[in-house]
């Protein structure tokens, strides 16, 4: 009789209740995925934190490189260089005699000042409205 | 058995009370620490672990007014290394042999500059480039990091050195347009907090908080690159043949004041900054604007415009030379001592005479003339914004009613017993170049900020004589030219105006030094449209002081190549060609 209490009866539909130890299992790795889940996500997170900086490294790396060779082109391209290289390689020297002449063609543009030494240009903005735009205008007609 | 228990009890308590004693005093230890000196535990364990660096912003470059840097800033990297980290003797010897090979430093400096330290950390050396820095990184030294800075360069050396001036370990302006721009190309400096490692690495997941850096803004100035060196060459080589002690040269555009070159002798190193002794220092002076001279006979210019342009004489109206002028029983005499009898008014300055300038003076009266100075800007700042610059002296009848005599303003009239700089005395010829349109000097011309470019308009400072005074006098300065021998002054192809001027050298408490001199002249071209004014002035040349021979022919090579390089075509025969 007790035997048979215990077993629900076949085609009832009734689901056997399960054991202690298997809950206690099911739940300890529960609890083991739910804290492993945050290592995870630190890890990830500190991967990318790691990542980021060596990025940013990098671009300020390629930054201060660029700086310098702007700076050795400026170097290269100093006055004292140049006489020097047109004496030195060209053997130039300054004019014996002076001869003007007056041509037909426009004077070159004075040269500009390089780009990366002007204010940098303000961002435009899109001219299509923004959907915000578009929401507060059909709300305030 | 009662009295046992009665024992027991006691002894129990005895113990309960030691401990709930031992645990108050841990309670109120923790207070303490953790409530009362939170603060300053806090602070320290954070010091341990938190770094505080301040970041600067890119300093701005000076550009010439074409944009060829003149200074620019390289990233760099200063060696920062904990004082802790060195504490142990053996470590730091160590650490600094491994450093020292890459940073260029002894290591015994290295270990000394941070064992005698107090503070948390101490920059053992600045100015690491790119390459060296990444070398020290790879060592991986514990306690030794990196700090981000910058170096000031110069791409064109020492050219312009007096007037850009350099900056100090900061980055800060010392001296020159460095010092007074220095707020523009400074920027602003921001903070970069973070949480650190024991190597004193930055932390992947850390504490951090960044303020940014703000950029500093590019000024560009005035000046040509082309036209300083050109003066700068032709200063070197008239000091050197003249075995003068110094001197100065000053180009400008007559129509908009803008400086397009400035240079003064003897000069410092820019590069290599030498701060050893107060000499040394004052070779950074900007000797154009910061020191004075009694112009001399180039100030003729200032007393006949005061005449001609009050209508008392004209360029021809006839004087006589007696040789002598005679002012509070005191004799003028000419430079040369002659007596020239029938001259024109022309002539008084083709010829620098003295008697003639101070006779113009008589006419004009001290209350005319001294308001003609005044007007010409002489006894006042003539505005240029630049660091250091001196007003100069005229001692007039208001200013000085006491001790001021009629030989006073005689002897101010062919530019003695005033004082002014450089910069005021090629002011003065610029507004008679510019139809008596005298402009404020400007050597900035435009600034760059991150967002929008300020241009600086040229600014007038008044019209100081009439527009046909300014006429006459220009063709007055071509007679003037048109007397000196070609060997001395000879512009190809142009016709140039000027005037001489050799004037004694004062020294500090009064009087004159014994033969030495000061030459300059004082010149514009083109003579029918000028776009240069220029000043060359040379201090103490030896053998031949006169303006003529010595500051003449520097002023004829610089012209003879400026005017070509700014596109002025020739006005004379020396078009030898045309192309249709």
């Amino acid at each position: 009789m007790a035997a048979a209490r215990r077993q629900p009866v076949a085609g009832t539909g009734m689901l056997r209740s399960p054991a202690l130890p298997v809950v206690l299992i099911l739940a300890a790795c529960a609890i083991g995925i739910t804290a492993l889940l945050p290592l995870i996500q630190s890890s990830s997170a500190t991967t990318t934190a790691g990542d980021v900086r060596a990025l940013e490294t990098q671009r300020n790396d390629q930054q201060a490189r660029l700086r310098a060779l702007e700076l050795e082109i400026a170097q290269l391209g100093s006055l004292s260089r140049i006489e020097q290289e047109a004496a030195a390689r060209f053997k130039m020297g300054p004019p014996k005699i002076l001869n003007y002449i007056t041509v037909d063609a426009p004077a070159p543009e004075a040269r500009k000042i390089p780009g990366r030494y002007l204010a940098e240009e303000p961002r435009k903005d899109s001219d299509s409205p923004s959907l915000f735009e578009d929401i507060v205008d059909w709300l305030t007609p | 058995m009662r009295g046992q228990k009665r024992s027991t009890t006691w002894r129990v308590w005895t113990v309960v009370v030691a401990i709930v004693a031992v645990a108050g005093v841990l309670i109120a230890r923790l207070g303490q620490l953790q409530i009362l000196d939170h603060r300053e535990y806090a602070a320290e364990a954070r010091l341990s672990h938190v770094s505080e660096d301040t970041l600067s912003g890119r300093r701005g470059a000076l550009l010439d007014r074409n944009g060829y840097p003149l200074a620019g800033s390289q990233d760099s990297f200063d060696l920062m290394v904990e004082t802790k980290a060195w504490s142990d003797a053996k470590n730091a010897a160590e650490a600094a042999a491994a450093l020292s090979p890459i940073a260029g430093v002894p290591p015994e400096q290295m270990v000394a500059s941070v064992s005698g330290s107090s503070i948390y950390e101490v920059p053992v050396t600045r100015g690491l480039s790119y390459d060296q820095a990444q070398a020290i990184r790879k060592l991986g030294l514990p306690g030794v990091r990196l700090m981000a800075s910058s170096r000031r360069v110069y791409p064109e050396g020492n050219l312009g050195a007096q007037l850009l001036g350099f900056v100090g370990q900061d980055n800060s302006g010392l001296t020159g347009l460095e010092s007074d721009l220095n707020d523009v190309l400074g920027g602003a400096k921001g903070t970069l907090t973070y949480e650190r490692d024991g190597l004193g690495n930055q932390l992947a997941v850390g504490e951090r908080q960044e303020v940014a850096a703000q950029p500093g803004a590019n000024v560009v100035l005035t000046i040509d690159r082309y036209l300083q060196r050109l003066a700068e060459t032709e200063l070197d080589k008239t000091i050197d043949k003249t075995k003068a002690t110094g001197g100065s040269v000053i180009m400008i555009q007559p129509k908009t004041g803008e400086v397009l070159a400035m240079a003064s002798r003897p000069t410092a190193d820019v590069t290599k900054p030498d701060l050893s002794d107060d000499s040394k220092l004052a070779l950074f002076r900007n000797k154009a604007i910061t020191d004075t001279y009694e112009p001399g006979s180039v100030f003729k210019l200032v007393t006949m415009a005061c005449a001609l342009d009050l209508g008392l004489v004209g360029p021809y109206t006839p004087w006589h030379d007696l040789g002598v002028f005679r002012a509070d029983n005191w004799t003028i005499r000419n430079w040369d001592y002659s007596a020239n009898g029938d001259q024109s008014v022309t002539q008084i300055l083709s010829k620098s005479l003295n008697t003639g300038a101070a006779w113009l003076a008589t006419l004009a009266g001290p209350e005319q003339f001294y308001a003609y100075v005044d007007r010409f800007g002489f006894g006042k700042s003539t505005g240029s914004g630049l660091g250091g610059e001196v007003t100069g002296q005229v001692r007039t009848p208001a200013s000085d009613p006491g001790s001021w005599r009629s030989v006073d303003m005689a002897t101010n009239s062919f530019g003695q017993g005033l004082s002014a700089t450089p910069l005021q005395v090629l002011m003065s010829a610029a507004a008679i170049a510019n139809d008596g349109v005298m402009m404020k000097p400007k050597i900035v011309k435009e600034i760059a900020y991150p967002g929008h470019i300020q241009t600086m308009a040229p600014e007038a400072a008044g019209q100081v004589i009439k527009p046909e005074t300014a006429r006459n006098l220009r063709e007055m300065m071509g007679v003037v030219v048109d007397g000196i021998s070609p060997t001395l002054l000879d512009v190809q192809g142009y016709k140039v105006g000027g005037k001489t001027g050799t004037a004694n050298l004062t020294v500090d408490g009064g009087g004159y030094k014994p033969d030495a001199y000061i030459s300059s002249f004082l010149g514009i071209a083109p003579l029918d449209d000028p776009v240069l004014a220029v000043l060359v002035k040379i201090d103490e040349p030896q053998g031949t002081p006169w303006g003529t021979v010595v500051a003449a022919p520097a002023f004829e090579h610089i012209v003879e190549a400026a005017l070509p390089y700014l596109n002025i075509p020739p006005t004379e025969t020396a078009l030898v060609s045309e192309q249709r």
